[in-house]
């Protein structure tokens, strides 16, 4: 079935579709406010007029694509395309401010191209064994997911020891995710009247506004580009990459896949938590932050390995593995495929022709990565005068588009003001933005769980699955905490 | 001259038919009140591809507003300029559920009521390992502890529907509200709860495929995809619940575009095509005229009103 599949794939029509798919899904991905989940389901209708196949091969391709695209802006101009690209702009934008934006690009590149083989094979040969495990993630372990989540927190302070600010921060991100609809009670909070905040701050519009809005802020102090001394061009061509990249790309692709495959959760979550672990696992932790390709190669593994791990759920038991996968879900519906394991039997042909073509559209956007990623980071060189107004104006565009609501124009700038002042104020953007992403999901988990314990708390810890994950956040936890005390106790003992 | 002049205003004044014997001369918005993908949205998506036989010079295009249980998308259909280019879907409960909570800047008088398209009627589903068969198992577990059901939200089709089923039996469940069906299925699949109301389209395949079990559908009659499924009155607990999807138009659109609207509407419902399109994307059709629908509605939110009156969110 599988040659079958190939035989399909392999002709001009298919391989045209997978490009198209892939270089538009780039595009879309890197501008902020279009987001991989509205371009699949744009594509819907489209794909009334086309072969099923066809279509999917479509849809696929702008998946892949988008999720890199991502991070082209995210380490460039430091405004991620995508959420699950706010990691790599930590260490990425630092990177192009040293002129080695080329090699930030072609770091993240090869990492997404490793992430989504790996998630692409992994759905190939055990989608239906994976689908079980997927299963086993109740309320208690998404809650303690997003602890895991947060617990990146601890770990973006400690080397600034500004522990108290960064903790302070993504508290401040949990107080923003308060407002809305409440999960449970259906109760409005802090909503003022306004319906477009009944679902909450949207997090697109805050994440333009802190990073891309506050980024051109303070750029506007500067005459040249972003690069600071001499822009070196020929560095930004051809610096190889950096050795010792291999392992957190392949943790970034494990934990992303992983991440992947549980219904409901995002690549977002995949992208901080493998950078966390990498980080922890770092030989030079201390770089981190400041421009380190290993963080770089971790999230964005992350968050390719999403893809074929979010399509495994969705394969095989019709739970979307996140937003993207449901609207492709949408998309396998219309054309009469329902998920199930007839899709691997009697429409295997066009469902294993849609797996492989995963592993198509990750070879193109390596190709057209590694080959523009020069050009790309020329962008890095362009004058403020023109950088500033065209980077505000998909701004403010972007977060528009999100919802197609003018509150959240207002959000992206309130955010873009406040970052400014929490950045020269030593607190952690990056902090704040976890706290609002992952307050929802901590608050739903831990209320639906507790309804599901009848109100007991036994619940987060009777479960074999939920005490493997609090071994996971304790060990992220308690190691920076020890290293923090200790070189308290050595100042105070020198002191 | 002049009086010619004013003969003309008035009579343009006193038939403004005449004016819009071209309709539709420009694009007509059809606001979907959900994220693009969604069973809302196709429904939109196939009717413009259904109505396209009948107005073949008509332009449609879809605004997607989702997010706030549909509240913002159905505001703006209330709010739109009424010149007969904006339409928009709503779907139920939460049209009128948003107006029993008295959230919502829209009445149900808001609207001209065109017709409504689809529908997804309510079910009740267990785990497939659940030793629960049918419904009398059902009312029995839950009489003897409480068993946790998941529900959309409250306010939701799915949350009257386990109201209505508390009411008639006299149960009462450890209601769990979910961030939408995908929550829903992981955690029926996953064995986390004991039962969940949900919509059929939304777990027909996994019950198809044994992974879980659809015990009682709460409709009048059974469904055609899944004829094993009993009613639940055949098992002797009338409630029914369905989960409606339909289009509307600005109130105070003109009466003779209005007409003409309802018209399309009439003819795509019972267009061949259309219906075979709905059948392979698992979408159930309810044909509905305006009077028929408005009445619907008002009876829904007569009884929701009385969900609310009980105990309000």
């Amino acid at each position: 079935m599988i040659l079958q599949a190939l035989h399909e794939l392999l002709t001009p029509v298919s391989l045209l579709a997978i490009f198209i798919g892939t270089t538009s899904g780039i595009i879309v991905g890197g501008m902020p406010g279009l987001t991989a989940t509205m371009a699949v389901a744009l594509l819907i209708p489209v794909t009334f007029a086309l072969q099923p196949l066809t279509g999917l091969l479509l849809m696929g391709g702008v998946y892949c694509g988008a999720m890199y695209g991502g991070s082209i802006p995210a380490i460039l101009l430091r405004t991620p395309g995508t959420p699950a690209a706010v990691a790599t702009a930590l260490e990425g934008y630092p990177l192009t401010q040293q002129g080695r934006g080329g090699l930030a690009l072609k770091v993240s590149v090869v990492a997404s191209f490793a992430g989504g083989m790996f998630s692409a094979f992994i759905l190939l040969l055990t989608a239906p064994l994976l689908a079980t495990f997927a299963l086993k993630f109740g309320p208690p372990e998404y809650f303690l997911l997003a602890l895991l989540g947060l617990a990146g927190i601890v770990s973006m302070a400690e080397d600034e020891s500004r522990l108290v600010k960064a903790l302070i921060s993504g508290l401040l991100g949990l107080v923003m995710a308060v407002v809305g609809t409440d999960p449970i009670s259906g109760m409005l909070r802090y909503t003022m009247g306004i319906t477009d905040l009944y679902d909450g701050i949207a997090f697109m519009p805050a994440l333009i506004g802190m990073f891309s809005i506050s980024q051109m802020l303070e750029l506007t102090g500067e005459a040249g580009g972003i690069v600071t001394g001499e822009p070196q061009l020929d560095r930004l061509k051809r610096e190889p990459l950096p050795p010792g990249i291999g392992k957190p790309i392949a943790l970034g692709s494990i934990v992303g896949t992983i991440i992947g495959i549980l219904p409901g959760e995002g690549a977002t979550i995949a992208a901080f938590v493998s950078y966390n672990i990498a980080r922890r696992r770092s030989k030079k932790p201390e770089l981190f932050g400041k421009g380190n390709p290993e963080g770089i190669a971790a999230a964005e593994a992350g968050n390719n390995g999403c893809v074929g791990g979010s399509l495994v759920p969705t394969l095989t038991l019709g739970i979307p593995g996140n937003s993207v996968a449901a609207a492709l879900l949408g998309g396998l519906l219309i054309h009469g495929l329902i998920p199930g394991p007839e899709l691997f039997t009697r429409y295997g042909v066009t469902t294993y022709a849609f797996i492989l073509s995963l592993f198509i559209a990750n070879v193109i956007f390596l190709l057209l990565g590694l080959f523009m990623a020069p050009y790309f980071a020329r962008i890095s060189l362009t004058p403020t005068a023109l950088l500033i107004p065209v980077v505000c104006l998909f701004s403010v565009l972007g977060s528009y588009a999100m919802n197609n609501s003018i509150v959240d124009i207002f959000i992206a700038l309130i955010c873009g003001l406040a970052a400014i002042v929490l950045q020269k104020t030593g607190f952690s953007l990056g902090a704040l933005i976890l706290g609002l992403i992952l307050g929802p999901i901590a608050e739903t988990g831990f209320a639906q769980a507790l309804i599901m314990g009848h109100g007991s708390y036994a619940i987060f810890f009777n479960r074999p699955q939920a005490v493997i994950l609090w071994l996971i956040i304790l060990l992220l936890l308690v190691p920076p905490l020890v290293q923090i005390y200790q070189r308290r106790r050595r100042r105070s003992d020198t002191a | 001259m002049r009086k010619i002049m004013l003969l003309l205003i008035v009579l343009a004044l006193a038939f403004p038919g005449t004016a819009l014997a071209a309709y539709p001369e420009k694009p007509i918005t059809i606001i979907v009140p959900s994220k693009a993908g969604g069973s809302t949205d196709t429904t939109a998506r196939l009717f413009i591809k259904a109505a396209k036989k009948y107005w073949p010079k008509a332009e449609f295009v879809i605004k997607n507003i989702g997010g706030s249980g549909g509240q913002k998308g159905f505001e703006e259909i209330a709010r739109a300029r009424p010149d007969g280019y904006t339409i928009g879907m709503i779907f139920t409960t939460q049209v009128v559920a948003h107006i029993v909570a008295k959230r919502a800047r829209y009445t149900l008088d808001s609207f001209h009521i065109m017709g409504n398209a689809m529908q997804d009627p309510l079910i009740i589903a267990v785990p497939a390992k659940s030793p629960i068969k049918n419904l009398k198992d059902f009312v029995q577990a839950a009489k003897a502890k409480s068993l946790t059901a998941a529900v959309n939200g409250i306010g939701s089709d799915d949350f009257i529907a386990a109201k209505k089923f508390e009411l008639l039996t006299g149960v009462k469940f450890n209601l769990m509200p979910t961030r939408g069906s995908t929550e829903q299925k992981a955690m029926i699949l996953g064995g986390h709860i004991d039962a969940s109301f949900m919509n059929l389209s939304q777990l027909q395949a996994q019950h198809k495929a044994g992974k879980a079990r659809i015990i009682a559908i709460l409709a009048d009659k059974r469904s055609e995809i899944l004829p094993d499924v009993k009613t639940a009155a055949e098992q002797g607990y009338p409630v029914s619940m369905t989960a409606t999807r339909g289009f509307v138009a600005p109130a105070k659109v003109d009466k003779k575009i209005l007409a003409k609207l309802d018209d399309l509407v009439q003819k795509v419902n019972h267009d061949a095509d259309f219906a075979a399109a709905c059948d392979k994307g698992v979408l159930f059709r309810l044909p509905m005229t305006g009077p028929e629908y408005r009445q619907y509605l008002e009876q829904l939110q007569a009884e929701v009103q009385k969900f609310y009156d009980q105990n309000p969110w």
